[in-house]
């Protein structure tokens, strides 16, 4: 077999050549190329994965900061749910106390008004007790109603103490006698006949009438009282059923 | 006197120097491929156009190619290993031209690959295990191996230009032949197998020359990074 040692010489020399132009001209550029996109790439997955673990990082913050909201928001409400509490109470206690006191004062009245009303029916009985005195005496002789009640005045005043007997019609000022109606000039006379002997001394004595003392006669003087009349009678039986009644 | 069809005849001369049809057509793919890369890769962009995507995928299948052979990061070797599949593949292909012959069915082309080949490995071999490593491993296992290793490299790079001529070769024969016989249509499916042979040749190639350097660069080799078996070493001998 022949060989042709020019042409083996020249091939290897063409190989060489051909190496260097497709190294030069094509595996160097396009690998060059394939390595920028691989960096290029890597450089994009690494801003990738940057910005997950940035937005990650964001949304556990969002996370996080949620959570404090929905704890304040929690709080808050526990807060006005105390303050609520609170306040419901305290105006409970003033509802309470208001109401406390518009009861007592509502007693109060009711019984200013049961107390007034019992007034007025006693008033009405007094009055009806007197009207009725008033119409049966009427049917008695009219002597009665003054001469029967000398006595027991004079007894009334002889009870009294010395020191307020000894005073009466002392300083000057008459005694004033209450009468139903207008005295005869006997019977003033019997009564300060009877005086003076109570009294142990003689005394001036300035009559007024009374109708309403309905029958007997009352004393009056600066110091003392000395009832014995049929109005003091029912306003003594008035304030003893009164008492008996709040006893 | 009949004259062998093996051998060449010189076209014309420059000189003392005779110029042979494969050294033509040789310079004729130099150009195509020279021109046509300049040409191609004028505008690479990070968004590659559909040529761009043919070229990466080439680049990209030889680097798959010699990262799975040798273990390493392949911007070294891709040069020549990629050269070396390139030309082959378009040197056996140029027999579809009319009237080319392709110049790996010559003997002084294939021996020219083959002995590129053999100096890469001594090279690359030296390269990574200093020339008292590279010579060591001629003594792999033992020193007794060292006559066999040196026939070894002797044989596997004749049988790197015998396997490559002889596929080419038979391939341009058979066709001439059928052609002779029946010039119109018949010989199409045998030009279709001659594309095949002639690819599965080229690959075939540029592998056992990626296998021969990577076992002579052997255990120094930088294992890749992403190479789930980075921790095994190439050190098997390759089989032809």
């Amino acid at each position: 077999m022949h060989i042709d040692w020019w042409t083996l010489a020249l091939q290897t020399v063409n190989v060489i050549i051909l190496v260097w132009l497709l190294n030069h001209f094509l595996f160097k550029p396009v690998a060059a190329v394939i390595k920028a996109r691989q960096a290029e790439a890597n450089a994009i997955l690494d801003e990738a994965a940057a910005t997950k673990a940035e937005a990650e990082t964001e949304r556990t913050k969002a996370r996080q900061a949620n959570d404090r909201l929905a704890e304040a928001h929690q709080k808050a409400l526990a807060d006005i749910a105390a303050e609520a509490a609170t306040e419901k109470a305290a105006r409970l206690a003033a509802v309470g106390v208001e109401i406390d006191r518009l009861r007592a004062t509502a007693e109060a009245e009711l019984l200013d008004r049961a107390r007034h009303a019992d007034e007025i029916a006693l008033n009405r009985a007094s009055r009806l007790a007197v009207d009725i005195a008033g119409k049966l005496l009427d049917r008695l002789p009219a002597d009665v109603r003054v001469a029967g009640f000398v006595d027991g005045l004079a007894d009334a005043i002889a009870a009294l103490p010395e020191t307020t007997r000894s005073a009466m019609g002392q300083t000057g000022d008459d005694l004033t006698l209450k009468a139903p109606r207008a005295l005869t000039d006997a019977e003033r006379t019997a009564i300060q006949a009877r005086l003076a002997e109570a009294l142990g001394r003689k005394v001036a004595v300035t009559v007024e009438i009374e109708p309403t003392l309905i029958a007997g006669l009352e004393l009056e003087t600066p110091h003392a009282q000395v009832c014995n009349s049929f109005r003091a009678d029912l306003a003594r039986v008035a304030s003893e059923l009164t008492q008996h009644d709040k006893g | 006197m009949t004259t062998s069809p093996l051998a060449l005849e010189p076209l014309f001369h420059i000189g003392p120097v005779p110029l042979t049809s494969p050294v033509l057509i040789t310079w004729a793919i130099i150009l195509l491929l020279g021109v046509g890369c300049f040409l191609a890769s004028r505008r690479l962009t990070p968004r590659p156009s559909k040529l761009q995507c043919l070229l990466e995928l080439v680049v990209g299948a030889i680097d798959d190619q010699i990262r799975n052979t040798m273990e390493t990061e392949p911007a070294r070797y891709r040069p020549l290993i990629g050269t070396i599949f390139l030309y082959v593949l378009v040197a056996n292909w140029s027999s579809l031209v009319p009237g080319a012959e392709p110049p790996t069915a010559h003997l002084e082309t294939d021996a020219a690959l083959a002995f590129i080949v053999l100096g890469a490995t001594v090279y690359f071999g030296v390269a990574t295990r200093g020339l008292g490593g590279y010579l060591k491993t001629f003594a792999e296992p033992t020193w007794v191996m060292i006559p066999l290793n040196i026939v070894e490299q002797v044989t596997r790079t004749f049988s790197l230009i015998v396997r490559l001529f002889g596929n080419v070769m038979s391939g341009v024969f058979v066709i001439g032949i059928v052609l002779s016989l029946a010039g119109l249509l018949v010989p199409i499916p045998l030009m279709a197998l001659d594309l095949l042979t002639g690819a599965v040749q080229a690959y075939i190639f540029a592998v056992l020359a990626t296998v021969f350097i990577g076992a002579a660069v052997g255990e120094r080799a930088k294992p890749h990074p992403s190479s789930d078996k980075s921790a095994e070493k190439p050190t098997g001998k390759p089989t032809e």
